[in-house]
């Protein structure tokens, strides 16, 4: 059949279809983001503005900016919230450092190197739960193998309660989460690493090139872009982990090991309180769309360049 | 096969299978109850399956759910009501009763109760405990335990002590019993705080009436307690985290010489420890005044169940004759029962005494929407804070009275 001549109805109804047939095909997805994303955060801000018992929800009254304004006053939100910055930076920190160091010791050439590349895993694969128990038992003050092992090499002369101690308490928390996390950053970086060509560090050996100087100019430019992504979303995992706080610490001893999502979860759940509980995770949302819009507008920049 | 033949089978399948969906569901009642036993590998499926033989049209589903130091329990409970997604039937405290009061969630039993005959084997006490404000009567009582004093026999004998009657004498035992790695007091200051700082505090004057926290009596009876960590060191210094896996695991190790805890852990006690380990009430105050805290355990049915007869049936079996003595085995506590408390050899025999000599100063948590929160939150934070030396002890009182009465 031949075409319709230029400028008729007809072509233009095409030209319309044509154009509106990938938005109908989008439609069922955006559907389902909109079910399971959307609806919950608006839920979210319409909880906020609300003085929101779930225990009383037909008392439910509108309250506007109460919420926020009482966060502001409170002195547990304030020590949460530095928690939470020490909690991310921290253990962001360790695990890209301790990741890139695995990510190279594995991209060498040894003969087990398959079962090591198999074993560095296991952290990842273990449920948050596992990991929160079996590290309160190491730590544990009376049976804990640390305080065994350390008296046993003389380093200290009594037991010392980790967890209950706060000086020492979140730092052990995060230890757990470290040794949680790292494997994401070595396998991601690892991955990143096999893509680098070899020629380029030839190049730069017969340029005379250290290794140090190959890693600072071929390396890392190679996986600087693999890095910033799973740093991006270590942030935005880390900042929103409480799991391993709650089985390890349950927050304590006293605010110590308050994160903002423990917070707002004990709030939410132990006192019911879901109007306030929805603020604080609603400020907390705001705190890691700032990181996230950062992160985007840098990479826009990137593209740009 | 034609097409159309295909279409007339699907059809008739459908509606036969339409038909007799009904039946089925006349056929065989099904009971979700939700419950949870302190020991996780303990299961009702024995129970169930007597219950289940003497009564054929109903099936129960039993869902365990984790404890979790009780705030998972009754988070999971309350958000399953919010989300109109609550068993038939489950296991409940007493501190529940006014939040499920507010949410008009539970069934009335007074209506089944009037029929039932096995109700006067429960003791008037009981039913009145477990009484609703508004008159009525919610709760199936199940089960109870009391929180009492476990203490070092042969500890006790070579240092010369008596069990403690008094706070003086207890911290003069726990003085003399901290010694060469061994803390006198395994203080429960995580999870659960509330069972080793009522008998001292709530036992020492204060009150949750209005008030009641701030009063003299009431400050210096809690900055006696606090003071067991941070004066005497009478405590481990793991204390204001231990919750009951380490105390009672600190105990059986023989790393502390008394702990506070109820007859559900007796029988690990017992299996590391023998003979050395035993049982008191706990010490009174100095006005003679004491309190310790009655660990109720109810059942109740749920006002959205559209199977209350069959939950009623089975919440009955289990808090009458046989079934409540199992039910109790399973839970390690005590029988409700008078008939099952006659014959009870569920536990050693001076376990059973100290929790009946315990039962004079024994009280429940106030029936207030803000108890779970002073159990899950406001008691832990406030009084690891002030065991740790970070604030005044009167900051926890102040925290608790300021929960109740704001």
């Amino acid at each position: 059949m031949a075409p319709p001549p230029p400028g008729t109805a007809v072509q233009m109804n095409q030209a319309a279809i044509r154009t509106l047939t990938p938005y109908g095909f989008l439609v069922p997805a955006l559907l389902v983001t909109a079910l399971v994303i959307l609806y919950p955060v608006a839920q979210t801000v319409l909880f906020s503005l609300q003085d929101y018992l779930l225990y009383a929800p037909d008392d439910a009254r509108f309250v506007g900016f109460r919420n926020f304004s009482m966060a502001l006053k409170d002195e547990v939100f304030w020590i949460s919230l530095k928690h939470s910055a020490v909690w991310v930076g921290g253990i962001v920190f360790a695990q890209l450092s301790l990741g890139l160091v695995t990510a190279l010791l594995l991209n060498q050439s040894f003969w087990w190197r398959g079962i090591a590349r198999a074993l560095v895993i296991i952290p990842w694969a273990l449920p948050s739960v596992i990991i929160g128990l079996m590290w309160t038992w190491i730590f544990d003050f009376n049976t804990g193998v640390l305080n065994d092992l350390l008296i046993r090499i003389g380093l200290i002369s009594q037991p010392y309660a980790w967890l209950a101690s706060p000086q020492s308490a979140l730092a052990c928390v995060m230890l757990a989460l470290v040794w949680q996390g790292f494997p994401f950053f070595a396998v991601m970086i690892l991955a990143g690493l096999q893509t680098v060509p070899k020629e380029l560090y030839e190049a730069a050996e017969i340029d005379g090139a250290s290794e140090f100087r190959q890693f600072i100019h071929v390396t890392a430019p190679a996986i600087a872009g693999i890095v910033a992504t799973a740093v991006l979303l270590r942030i935005i995992w880390v900042a929103n982990s409480l799991d391993v706080i709650l089985v390890m610490t349950g927050g304590g001893p006293g605010y110590t090991t308050h994160t903002l999502p423990l917070y707002a979860f004990l709030r939410a759940y132990s006192g019911m309180e879901f109007g306030y509980a929805a603020t604080l995770a609603l400020m907390l949302t705001i705190l890691l769309l700032a990181i996230v819009w950062l992160y985007v507008r840098q990479q826009a920049k990137d593209l740009d360049a | 096969m034609k097409r159309r033949t295909f279409v007339k089978l699907a059809g008739a399948s459908a509606f036969a299978g339409a038909v007799s969906a009904p039946a089925i569901a006349q056929g065989v009642t099904t009971v979700r109850w939700w419950y949870h036993y302190d020991n996780p590998q303990n299961t009702p499926a024995a129970l169930i399956a007597k219950f289940e033989q003497a009564n054929p049209g109903i099936k129960i589903q039993a869902e365990a759910i984790p404890w979790g130091g009780g705030t998972d329990y009754i988070n999971r409970m309350f958000s399953s009501v919010v989300a109109g997604n609550q068993p038939d039937c489950a296991m409940v405290r007493l501190a529940y009763l006014s939040r499920f009061g507010q949410m008009r969630a539970l069934e009335p039993l007074d209506g089944y109760l009037t029929k039932w005959a096995e109700r006067s084997d429960i003791s008037d006490d009981v039913w009145k405990l477990n009484r609703a404000p508004d008159g009525k009567q919610y709760y199936m009582p199940l089960h109870y335990v009391v929180i009492y004093l476990y203490y070092r026999q042969d500890l006790f004998q070579q240092a010369g002590l008596q069990p403690p009657k008094t706070f003086d004498e207890f911290l003069n035992c726990a003085k003399t019993l901290t010694k060469d790695g061994m803390y006198g007091y395994g203080m429960r200051g995580g999870g659960g705080c509330h069972d080793n700082w009522g008998p001292f505090v709530l036992g020492g004057g204060a009150s949750f009436d209005k008030g009641g926290m701030l009063t003299d009596k009431a400050l210096a009876a809690n900055r006696f307690f606090v003071e067991f960590a941070t004066k005497h060191k009478v405590v481990p210094p793991s204390a204001p985290t231990d919750a009951f896996r380490q105390i009672v695991d600190a105990f059986k190790a023989g790393r502390t010489a008394m702990t506070i805890h109820h007859i559900g852990s007796a029988a690990e006690m017992v299996g590391a420890l023998g003979d050395k380990a035993s049982a008191v009430p706990l010490p009174r105050g100095p006005g003679g005044g004491g309190w310790t805290y009655f660990g109720d355990e109810s059942n109740a049915i749920f006002a959205s169940s559209k199977v209350k007869e069959a939950a009623f049936k089975w919440v009955s079996f289990l808090s009458s004759g046989d079934g409540n003595v199992e039910q109790a085995k399973l839970s390690g506590q005590l029988p409700i029962t008078t008939s099952g408390l006659k014959n009870w050899t569920g536990h050693p025999k001076r376990f059973v005494e100290a929790s009946f000599a315990s039962l004079p100063i024994a009280q429940t948590l106030p029936d207030n929407v803000k108890t779970p929160d002073f159990v899950g939150r406001v008691l832990p934070t406030n009084l690891q804070r002030a065991l740790l030396g970070e604030t005044n002890p009167d900051e926890v009182m102040k925290a608790v009275e300021q929960l109740f009465h704001g």
